[in-house]
């Protein structure tokens, strides 16, 4: 075989391999993992606030971020994929943060205190922010 | 005599109109949904708000962001390129059962409704009407409906000559 040949095979080579890594890669980009993030610090009362008082700015901050929510718990639920659901308690009666949990927290209820650290997916108004994704941390 | 039977009449009425003014809530429906073209596009979201009354009003409420697909890229094209969710980060739908007289929210059962609203995705609104299903069982009622839109319905292109898919069929899967 001649030279060039020979070294046009191997660029095509490490290419096609280069390449096909690169595809292999993008296709198996694993999911999120907030364990491995660090979470904006904020109680449910505030986060309930910000997005109540300008949502866009509260987006810019929140949305798609990790965040670490600490308040009180209002009520525990399961959807319908077996996810814990917990509504953290803001001043007002509607108005709740909805968290769902990937990995479960274990027994929790109503009047608890805990942390959640999950990714924010927005605002519903006079309804819920949403959060998910979501661990316990404390 | 008289008293008692209009006192009577009052109190039905009275029940009667509690009964229409019953609002169920929940915010973690399930709305999931499938490309007409390639199953590989499909995406579930557990966070969905949905208010249905009694007297027939029923909207649903979505975040974008909340649809999970099984691949994060495809999660972010989604988002990014095709939705431009920090845009429009928000899906409602708005209508009411066209049929709600035929269903009884006291009595369990399987009632076929027919849902006429407004469809709001990427900013865009359009009309729409969807045959469901209505079911109340031990007084709590849950909704199901399947329908197709099609991607140029709500103007998502994601800038491209050719669209990813068409269509997607959505399914609705709400217990209140």
């Amino acid at each position: 075989m001649k030279r060039w040949v020979r070294i046009l095979l191997i660029v095509m080579a490490v290419l096609l391999l280069g390449g096909g890594s690169y595809v292999y890669y993008i296709w198996n980009k694993p999911h999120r993992d907030v364990t491995q993030e660090k979470g904006i610090d904020i109680s449910a009362q505030q986060l309930y606030d910000e997005f109540k008082a300008n949502e866009a700015a509260a987006n810019k901050k929140y949305l798609n971020k990790a965040v670490q929510l600490n308040g009180e718990v209002g009520d525990v639920s399961v959807n319908q994929d077996s996810s814990v659901v917990v509504n953290f308690k803001t001043n007002d009666p509607i108005f709740v943060i909805n968290c769902t949990f990937k990995t479960s927290p274990g027994v929790l209820k109503a009047g608890d205190h805990i942390v959640f650290k999950g990714i924010c997916t927005g605002y519903i108004p006079d309804n819920d922010v949403v959060i998910n994704e979501g661990v316990l941390v404390k | 005599m008289k008293i008692l039977f209009t006192l009577l009449l009052a109190l039905i009425a009275f029940t009667g109109t509690i009964q229409a003014q019953k609002t169920y809530a929940t915010r973690n429906g399930k709305i999931s949904f499938i490309s007409t073209d390639d199953d590989d596009i499909q995406a579930v979201n557990n966070e969905v708000t949905s208010r249905l009354a009694a007297a027939g009003d029923i909207s649903f409420s979505l975040l974008m962001k909340g649809f999970r697909f099984e691949s994060q890229e495809m999660q972010d094209h989604f988002n990014n390129t095709y939705l431009e969710s920090d845009k429009y980060p928000r899906a409602d739908f708005k209508g009411s059962i066209l049929n709600n007289r035929e269903v009884n929210y006291a009595k369990n059962g399987f009632y076929p409704v027919t849902v006429k609203g407004v469809l709001t995705i990427h900013g865009v609104s359009q009309e729409m009407t969807t045959k469901g299903e209505l079911t109340i069982k031990d007084g709590k009622p849950g909704v199901m409906a399947k329908f197709r839109i099609t991607l140029e319905q709500f103007h998502i292109t994601g800038g491209l000559l050719k669209a990813i898919t068409k269509g997607v069929n959505i399914t609705v899967d709400c217990h209140y």
